[in-house]
């Protein structure tokens, strides 16, 4: 009678440590292998957090976006994170799309394009009590693009 | 005639000096690596942000921060999903700024390769709540580049970060931020 309850208990913690240790060790969100939960313009984008933020970031936190727009700039200046500008409003609001560095070389002559890229949205970076901070970023990180 | 010669080499000249003298202005960066370290007995836990953005004036001094919370990637996936779900809640507060002063600025000059340090103090605000910070940034001219570097403590508790029982030991009080910008002049 004791032998199945010991067996019971034995898988029982097995079971338990397993799982503890597959959620403790769980892998960061690939991208690449991620289905994009909605494919947008960049101009769509950057104003659906402009007109109401709080809304956007609970549609858009931390879900793979598919984003096509024109490229505006490339800013290389961090080896750890380069980056490049989509459009956004026209004016100083941007999709600003992060990088890993191993992405560098499919970042070259981009300038002006239009471009669909995929990545994981993390909000919008802005700073309207900040004088200095002039400029408005819809930020997208890990980012991978598709066509060019 | 000669008069307006002057005239005219004299608002060349301003233009020149203008272009080439970068000690006034506006510095700024939008990729500024921020990390944060906590370190126990237990676990140390490490996460950095490299889209900081920043600027500084380099007349009044005036410096200030802006970064997202959900942009700091950790090495273990659900410390970063716990970080922000549960202790920085930040989809409710994405953001966390600094708005500062750079006191001794003007012993600064911008426009010649060297390494200076002042202090710097300002307000840091990380989920609603404002506190003052003091610390002595360095700033290393180099080439029109000027990085600044500079590190302080928080303490979770003062920005109303609340940190489980039962994980308690597992995270610093004296959590550092260390902070590496390179500042470019903003034409």
């Amino acid at each position: 009678m004791k032998k199945p309850i010991f067996l019971f208990l034995s898988l029982l913690i097995l079971g338990g440590g397993y799982y503890a240790f597959k959620t403790y060790n769980k892998k960061h969100i690939n991208v690449a292998e991620t289905k994009a939960f909605i494919k947008i313009t960049a101009a769509d984008l950057f104003n659906e957090f402009d007109s109401n933020e709080t809304e956007a970031m609970n549609k858009y936190a931390d879900k793979i976006v598919e984003v096509m727009g024109q490229v505006t700039s490339t800013d290389l200046s961090n080896a750890k994170e380069p980056q490049l500008l989509l459009k956004g409003n026209g004016d100083n609001g941007f999709i600003r799309c992060g990088f890993k560095p191993e992405e560098l070389e499919k970042m070259n002559n981009l300038d002006t394009k239009t471009i669909l890229l995929k990545g994981e949205c993390k909000g919008m970076n802005s700073a309207e009590d900040l004088d200095l901070l002039a400029d408005v970023d819809v930020v997208l990180s890990k980012c991978i693009i598709i066509e060019d | 005639m000669k008069k307006i010669y002057i005239r005219c080499l004299g608002l060349i000249l301003i233009g020149v000096f203008g272009f080439i003298n970068h000690s006034g202005g506006i510095y700024s960066s939008n990729t500024g690596n921020i990390n944060f370290f906590s370190h126990t007995s237990v676990e140390d836990i490490s996460a950095d942000n490299h889209k900081v953005k920043s600027a500084f004036d380099a007349t009044s001094g005036k410096i200030q921060f802006s970064l997202l919370i959900k942009d700091f990637e950790f090495k273990k996936a659900l410390m970063q999903e716990h970080f922000n779900e549960n202790y920085l809640e930040s989809t409710k507060f994405p953001k966390a700024k600094f708005n500062g002063n750079i006191s001794n600025v003007s012993a600064i000059d911008f426009s010649k390769n060297g390494k200076y340090s002042s202090p710097v103090s300002g307000k840091l605000t990380i989920k609603d709540v404002s506190k003052t910070v003091n610390t002595i940034a360095t700033f290393t001219v180099n080439g029109g580049v000027v990085n600044g570097k500079a590190s302080f403590k928080v303490n979770p508790e003062d920005y109303n970060i609340e940190i489980p029982k039962l994980v308690v030991n597992k995270i610093s009080k004296d959590i550092k931020i260390s902070i590496d910008v390179d500042f470019r002049h903003k034409h």
